[in-house]
């Protein structure tokens, strides 16, 4: 178990070295530099730019000095914002899109589970057709869409939410609404699915026979199963919530990473969009490895890999 | 020999998109304590379907017991609430599925899938639960039972499972088992092993066995009296010894010539029984067996067939068997 | 002997049984019945429609529904319900051309990668992993701002991060599927790589492809109509509904129909694609064959 674990650290941290990389390379594919304004710079003023921000360098050479300082947490400069660090304004996002993420995944869970589990259990009832249609229309409907939909009736026409910024309650119900829809439709077809499956399975069979209750029954011997597949897509849904947030911060005017994301890459602010971007995948793979942990715990038939 | 439990007039039905299968139609069979009675037929002809009506284990819908009654122990199973069979389930009559493989959990370790029905219908506590889960083990054959119980499935081999299985069907020693093709999924060598472990357990424990199989050599061994079924119902039924060597069926002699047989010569061709296994949702009128008979007349094609004795104890519905 | 074999049940091809669960599936011909409605209109409409998509009229901005213009009118004077038909286009012709691309590029590549297996195997797979390390929508914009350029960079763009799922797929499907029996007694007949891969192994993953592909196509419209909402989507003044949603976003408090109407019109049809989606994989799922 220990083993599978370290295995997968050392995994992630060459996935986020090929993705710094990558990254990195398309940063300076991208045609017109990170100098272009609409009135253009002299020659000699981007040069002069160039030399201070170690842009003339060969690429390996810039590479490696990025790789340098990102081992010190030093994520570079922000071409845009000339006075701050990269590191400085991702960390100032960070608490609003961690916690927009958080509270996200929380409503996704706690309505998507058992939400999927009712609709199992009571299969062809009323309860079963809604969460169906529910699930179904919430997964379809893209979070931003049923963000500025929300945005309509709450703020527009009922007057009762602010339709952006940061602050209390009020500024984060609906953007995590907004996020979480997806997820939890999703969680709740899936969590469905899989109940339906493991109680149609033989050792539910097995375990009636025994004269277990059906309490007994569902909880201890179901649950579990079902739980696995329902692990499997978390680790993509907590991606999701990641990268679903850059669009709905911007519909919600919160100034978080992926706010910042949108703007670097409206700006040319190659620093940022770089930040932005590893910590973004460096968010996905500790989100995934957690996952992967989790499974071992739950499912048995993998720790001996 | 007391009766201990008796299946009388069985209908189960399932509700398909296609129409209602009629999975078993007036099925009627018994076992005495100690005895060891044997349901063969074909795959798809209701043996499973009746022995999971009897501890109502069809999940309803689709499925739906139409008729009939299960008496065990002076009380009809049929007529019981969903507790109270519950409480009969695993403790008095215990099943042993097919699938070895399939039939255990695999997230829980084997030791908690023992000590549940111990705990429940025995009402014994931790410690106690896990002694005797341990004995039960050992009592099937499987070694190092200490160490194995904490065991997952998935660290047992197929042949092991059904051991496994067979410990927790008797460890509420029931007085009934039900095994439900308990060799099919098995190796050839492990299923002698496995059998004749059951055969031994049972006389001790004097426990009454209803074995479905289409295994005709298990029968002759281990059976004292044999049910054919075929397209749902009974077709005939008596000693096994009497069946085996006078069969009063052609569905039952087909069955019998098909297997092959070391006291013939080697290149004496087997004779299948032609033709498909009926359609049970709209079957033939009259004797289901008669598109593939090579008997059949007229008065096979209509009517209802009775199940008559063609000889002391040998019953058989099929009506040119009367004759003799 | 008498032999009449007692008849079995009607002949059911895996094609044929899958249609006529389709068919039944209400949701999933609603669902149909829309897409086509809105292709058809998509069409129709900008040909017969008194106005063009990027007809400025200076004097009638910010018109609510009227009977002049059906659905009102935008910032510019620009006829709402015009524009909102020819988006249906750019957002159908994204989503399908897409799937184009992910099938050139995903389909030989998960095909190789499950039948060859080994290193080929191995290297694809670690390239997936990578990929799947990027957070989709980021690498689509990244990608997208070093294309630039036209419409068709948008489907390349979009197209270039969606393969992978395909490719991940057909190689899972040919994993399990090379075991099977068949394929051995087709290779011990004598049947090549190339030969088995197309005859054999590709026409049965088949159904899963077809769901994913199915799914897909809202998915491309979803990263276009995000695209375009931060700006650097479809250029104006074509008509996506991605940009008419941000166009309208600006102007939520003095005319509030301006986003509800697109907004609309991507859910609707988005959903319309998942019920398809869904009735698909139900009537191409095996284990519910009869």
């Amino acid at each position: 178990m220990l083993k599978y674990s370290i295995r997968r650290l050392f995994w992630i941290v060459l996935v986020l070295f090929v993705v710094a990389f990558i990254t990195f390379s398309l940063m300076h594919l991208v045609p017109g530099g990170p100098w272009d304004r609409e009135k253009a710079l002299a020659p000699q003023v981007i040069e002069n730019l160039n030399k201070k921000y170690g842009l003339d360098k060969p690429f390996y050479e810039q590479f490696g000095d990025y790789l340098w300082n990102l081992l010190h947490g030093d994520l570079g400069v922000s071409y845009r914002y000339q006075d701050r660090g990269v590191t400085e304004i991702i960390l100032e996002g960070l608490p609003k899109t961690a916690t927009l993420g958080g509270i996200a995944f929380l409503i996704a869970i706690l309505i998507g589970i058992p939400l999927g589990m009712a609709a199992a259990l009571k299969q062809n009832s009323i309860i079963d057709y809604m969460s169906v249609f529910f699930s179904t229309l919430f997964a379809s409907i893209p979070g931003f869409v049923l963000g500025i939909l929300l945005i309509l009736l709450f703020s527009v026409t009922l007057h009762l939410l602010p339709t952006g910024g940061w602050g209390g309650f009020d500024h984060i119900i609906m953007p995590a609404f907004a996020l979480a829809a997806l997820p939890a439709a999703y969680i709740a077809r899936v969590t469905r699915a899989s109940m339906l499956d493991v109680l149609r399975q033989d050792y539910i069979r097995t375990a009636r026979a025994k004269g277990l209750s059906e309490r007994v029954v569902l909880v201890r011997h179901t649950l579990r199963n079902a739980m696995i597949p329902v692990l499997t897509v978390t680790g993509p849904e907590l991606a999701y919530l990641i990268t679903g947030s850059v669009i709905i911060e911007s519909v919600f005017s919160i100034p978080g990473i992926g706010r910042l994301f949108v703007q670097g890459v409206q700006q040319r602010d190659y620093g940022l969009i770089m930040g932005a971007t590893l910590f973004y995948a460096f968010a996905i793979a500790l989100a995934n490895y957690v996952v992967d942990v989790l499974y071992g715990v739950v499912d048995p038939r993998i720790r001996y890999e | 020999m007391s009766t201990v439990l008796q299946v009388s007039d069985l209908s189960t039905h399932f509700h398909t998109q296609d129409g209602v299968v009629k999975a078993v139609e007036h099925v009627s069979y018994e076992v005495a304590k100690g005895e060891v009675i044997a349901l063969v037929g074909e795959s798809g002809c209701g043996k499973t379907v009746s022995a999971l009506s009897i501890v109502r284990l069809i999940q309803e819908p689709p499925g739906r017991i139409v008729s009939g009654q299960v008496i065990f122990n002076g009380t009809d199973l049929l007529k019981l609430s969903r507790q109270a069979v519950r409480k009969v389930r695993g403790s008095e009559i215990a099943m042993i599925f097919q699938e070895p493989m399939t039939s255990l959990n695999p997230v829980l370790t084997i030791r908690r899938q023992m000590t549940e029905a111990l705990e429940i219908h025995r009402g014994m506590k931790r410690q106690e639960a896990l002694d005797e889960a341990i004995r039960l083990l050992e009592r099937v054959g499987i070694t190092q039972a200490e160490r194995r119980i904490k065991d997952y499935p998935h660290n047992f081999s197929g042949g092991m499972r059904q051991r496994v299985m067979m410990a927790m069907a008797i460890s509420c020693q029931p007085q009934v088992i039900i095994a439900d093709e308990p060799t099919t999924a098995v190796d050839v060598t492990i299923q002698a092993q496995l059998l004749e472990m059951l055969h031994n357990i049972t006389k001790d424990l004097d426990t009454a066995v209803i074995l479905i199989t289409h295994n005709l050599g298990i029968v002759a061994r281990y059976a004292r009296r044999v049910y054919v079924m075929y397209a749902g119902r009974i077709v005939e039924h008596g000693l096994a010894q009497a069946v085996y060597h006078d069969p009063r069926h052609p569905y039952t002699e087909g069955l019998l010539c098909s297997v092959p047989r070391l006291d013939e010569p080697r290149c004496v061709r087997l004779v299948p029984i032609e033709g498909q296994p009926p359609d049970l949702i709209a079957p033939p009128l009259g004797c289901q067996f008669h598109p593939r008979c090579s008997q059949a007349q007229d008065q096979c094609r209509e009517g209802t067939l009775e199940l008559v004795e063609v000889a002391p104890g040998h019953y058989s519905s099929c009506r040119m068997a009367r004759k003799e | 002997m008498a032999v009449a074999a007692e008849s079995a049940r009607p002949h059911h091809t895996l094609w044929g049984d899958a249609f006529v669960r389709l068919r039944r599936n209400r949701l999933a011909v609603a669902g149909a019945i829309i897409i086509i409605s809105l292709a058809l209109a998509s069409i129709i409409v900008p040909l017969v429609s008194p106005y063009e998509f990027d007809e400025q009229n200076l004097n009638a901005i910010l018109e609510g529904p009227s009977h002049a213009h059906l659905l009102g009118t935008d910032g510019l004077g620009r006829d709402v319900f015009t524009r909102l038909f020819y988006g249906a286009r750019t957002s159908l012709a994204v989503g399908i051309f897409v799937q184009f691309i992910v099938l050139a590029i995903g389909l030989p590549i998960g095909a190789l990668a499950g039948y060859a297996g080994g290193r080929v195997d191995n290297l694809l797979m670690r390239f997936v992993d990578v990929m799947f390390a990027f957070p989709d929508l980021l690498l689509i914009i990244l990608i997208r701002a070093i294309l630039g350029g036209s419409i068709y960079m948008i489907f390349l763009a979009i197209g270039l991060v969606a393969w992978v799922n395909l490719a991940r797929l057909i190689r899972g499907q040919i994993l399990s599927l090379k075991q099977r029996d068949f394929i051995t007694a087709a290779r011990a007949m004598g049947g090549s790589g190339p030969y088995i891969t197309l005859r054999h192994l590709l026409p049965n993953s088949l159904g899963p492809v077809i769901v994913l592909v199915t799914f897909g196509i809202p998915r491309a419209i979803f990263a276009e109509a995000a695209l375009s909402y931060i700006g650097i989507g479809i250029k104006p003044p074509t008509p996506s509904w991605g940009t008419m949603i941000q166009d309208g976003y600006n102007n939520i408090f003095g005319a509030p129909y301006l986003v509800l109407f697109p907004a609309i019109a991507v859910g609707i049809l988005m959903l319309a694609f998942t019920f398809l989606g869904d009735g698909l994989r139900d009537a191409l799922d095996p284990r519910e064959r009869r």
